[in-house]
């Protein structure tokens, strides 16, 4: 076979499609970030699609199938990069990986129409592997409203491989550059281009792009500056929080966990599954197991699918759009000042507003900042304040039902200690932090198709990753309430607990709950709270100790498994330190000054 | 400094931090003392010729390069060296 892939790739080969081979043709979609590259791959492979790790990393590649002509080929979505040599970020090395393990045999690279300055400096980069390529100048009409045109069939003969214009949200152009394929050829670029992409780049795109000041689309234009200026950008945040809050905290928490619990778990699954366990299992402890008061089904499960799915499916789907949208990134340009107080940079917003949704998810993503130093300081920071999107919703729950005054003192409490323990993890610890330099993708109304693909992958990550780890939990709680341990465990933390912080003996059992997940013993103390067994301030104090407190142990491991185990349980320690010490200090603070919800 | 430039070559241009909104360049270079910052700058685009536009400067500094909108601090302005265009 190896013989088979050297004959693709000389130049005077045939072109690679119409012949037989071993494996199916491999195509392997390249391109700079935001140009449409998964629209281009929703096109070519319809609707079965399958998204896997890269080999060691947590990058992301969507793979699927295409019939092209007569043969069935293989086709890979790589990442977004804006270049293939030099320092390359992870996402960067993956794709380069791609292109010189042997694992592609074609090479479709996507370009935005209107930056066709920085693709071909790209495009000269590509050269260099050798392989058939195709090059998609994508969004074309986007580039017109913009005065962008391009002379793709003069490119097409200086790079002698072909170019398809296409409007891929549309599907204009794909049936074109499915026929492209057949006549794939290694790039021809001029030996300058091997030594100075960038300066070659800039000539070539001179010659074959024509720009003339035009009049954009003024909604685009007026949204683009409204939402990266202060003045409206500020409203405009504000509105967006309100509506993520209305859908996430009140469709999702509330009417979507009510039908869910209530109506489908209260009514149906839990009462058959107890009636099931009752009828076909003898023993009481392996029915309690399953269906008790610790029950796998009658808490785990209902914990898992019940309260927080539908917590985190919406959170998803909003932040999927959202990010689509190419809002997001705007935001970094109002906290960059903050960030960087802070040790990080404005791009640190990123992984913060995933942490709204799942902090361990958001962890992982913390891959992206720039440098050590960064990762260990958002890393902690996240473990430290960013609540979860299953968590945030009991704590606007509890205390929305308080007082605003209480869920106010909570936030202000638990930023100013973010803002505070960042401020000295900037000072102390060593290494140093990257510049902030982002690109605003222009706003763009997003493909549903993509943000429900994107959606399901995060959804499909969260049940396989956090549900087993909500049903470890409760086997967990099970074994340590039936030998009595919980009551030995809940005794030990009752001076901490009672004493220190003034609340309940009950409470020391959530916040064992909670250390396996936050959101979990956030639960508990939600029934608390509704059984009447907390005071306002007391309410305050746990929710504050419980959004500052050790992650759950999904997050934990995750930790290590980034920053190592020193890093990890240094984290949990000093985290824990922290969240106990603000909480007697609320505690004392309320008593001292009288201070109540 | 040391290197075969004259003082006047070396401050050829003015800094991108120093433009007001709205005004227009052409990049001429970017320094280096900083390569990580250099190389991270290049694949994004802001090479040598790169036209620019002022678009915003608080409260962060945002340009336009080619047909790319970039957000960036004000210490990386400073490393951007244009010649900037009258109108």
């Amino acid at each position: 076979m190896s013989c088979h892939v050297a004959a693709d790739r000389a130049a005077a080969a045939p072109p690679p499609l119409l012949q037989l081979r071993a494996r199916p043709l491999k195509i392997v979609l390249v391109g700079n970030p935001n140009v449409g590259k998964s629209v281009i791959f929703g096109r070519l492979t319809g609707r079965y699609a399958t998204v896997s790790n890269y080999p060691g990393t947590t990058v992301g590649l969507t793979s699927g199938r295409a019939l092209l002509g007569a043969e069935v080929c293989d086709v890979v979505d790589s990442p977004g990069v804006n270049s293939l040599e030099g320092v390359l970020t992870e996402d960067e090395h993956v794709t380069r990986q791609l292109l010189t393990n042997h694992e592609a045999d074609l090479v479709v690279q996507v370009a935005d129409a209107r930056n066709l300055r920085r693709a071909l400096s790209l495009t000269a980069q590509c050269a260099a592997f050798n392989l058939p390529m195709v090059l998609v100048l994508n969004m074309v009409d986007e580039a017109r409203r913009h005065g962008v045109e391009v002379d793709a069939r003069r490119l097409s003969a200086e790079l002698d491989i072909p170019v398809v214009e296409t409007v891929a949200v549309e599907g204009q152009g794909i049936p074109e550059l499915k026929e492209a394929l057949t006549e794939a050829r290694p790039v021809t670029v001029p030996f300058e281009a091997a030594r100075d992409a960038a300066g070659w780049a800039h000539a070539a795109a001179s010659r074959f792009r024509r720009v003339r000041p035009a009049s954009v689309g003024r909604l685009q234009e007026f949204l683009n500056r409204a939402t990266r200026e202060p003045l409206p950008g500020l409203p405009i945040l504000a509105l967006v929080l309100y509506a993520v809050y209305l859908f996430v905290g009140v469709f999702g928490a509330q009417t979507l966990v009510g039908l869910i619990e209530h109506d489908v778990f209260g009514r149906f699954i839990n009462p058959a599954a107890v009636a099931v366990f009752e009828r076909v299992v003898p023993f009481a402890l392996v029915r309690d197991f399953f269906v008790g008061e610790y029950g796998l089904i009658t808490m785990g499960l209902t914990y898992a699918i019940a309260i927080v799915l539908p917590v985190v499916a919406t959170f998803f789907l909003i932040f999927g759009w959202l990010e689509d949208s190419g809002y997001i990134p705007r935001l970094a340009i109002f906290s960059d000042r903050i960030f960087r107080l802070m040790g990080l940079n404005g791009k640190a917003v990123l992984p913060m507003i995933l942490g709204l949704g799942c902090d361990t998810m958001a962890t992982m993503t913390t891959r992206i900042l720039g440098t050590p130093k960064e990762r260990l300081i958002a890393v902690l920071l996240l473990a430290l304040g960013i609540p979860c999107s299953a968590q945030l919703a009991t704590i606007l729950g509890i205390l929305g039902s308080i007082s605003f005054a209480a869920l106010l003192t909570l936030f202000t409490v638990v930023l100013v200690q973010m803002f505070f323990v960042g401020f000295l993890a900037a000072r102390v610890l060593p290494g140093e932090r990257s510049d902030f330099i982002l690109e605003l993708p222009p706003l763009r109304l997003p493909a549903w198709r993509n943000v429900l693909a994107k959606t399901w992958v995060r959804i499909r990550w969260y049940l396989w990753e956090a549900v087993p780890l909500f049903l470890i939990g409760t086997a967990l709680l099970f074994v340590l309430d039936g030998t009595g341990l919980l009551r030995v465990v809940t005794a030990a933390g009752r001076p901490i607990v009672t004493g220190l912080l003034g609340l309940p003996p009950e409470a020391a059992q959530v916040f064992v709950m909670g250390f396996l997940r936050r959101d979990y013993g956030a639960a508990g103390l939600f029934q608390m709270a509704h059984a009447g067994q907390l005071s306002g301030t007391q309410a305050v104090v746990a929710l504050t100790v419980m959004t500052l407190f050790v992650p759950c142990v999904a997050n934990l491991l995750m930790i290590i498994r980034e920053q190592g185990v020193k890093a990890g349980l240094g984290i949990l320690v000093f985290v824990t330190t922290v969240a106990i010490a603000t909480g007697a200090g609320l505690h004392y603070g309320f008593r001292l000054f009288g201070v109540g919800f | 400094m040391g290197s075969g430039f004259s003082v006047s070559d070396f401050e050829r241009g003015e800094r991108l931090a120093s433009l007001a909104v709205g005004a227009r360049g052409v990049v001429l270079r970017v320094l280096r003392d900083d390569a990580a910052r250099a190389e991270r700058l290049k694949a994004l685009g802001v090479t040598p010729g790169a036209r620019v536009r002022v678009l915003q400067r608080f409260p962060g500094f945002v340009f336009e390069c080619d047909q790319t909108e970039l957000a960036i601090e004000p210490s990386v302005a400073r490393a951007i060296l244009v010649e900037t265009e009258e109108g």
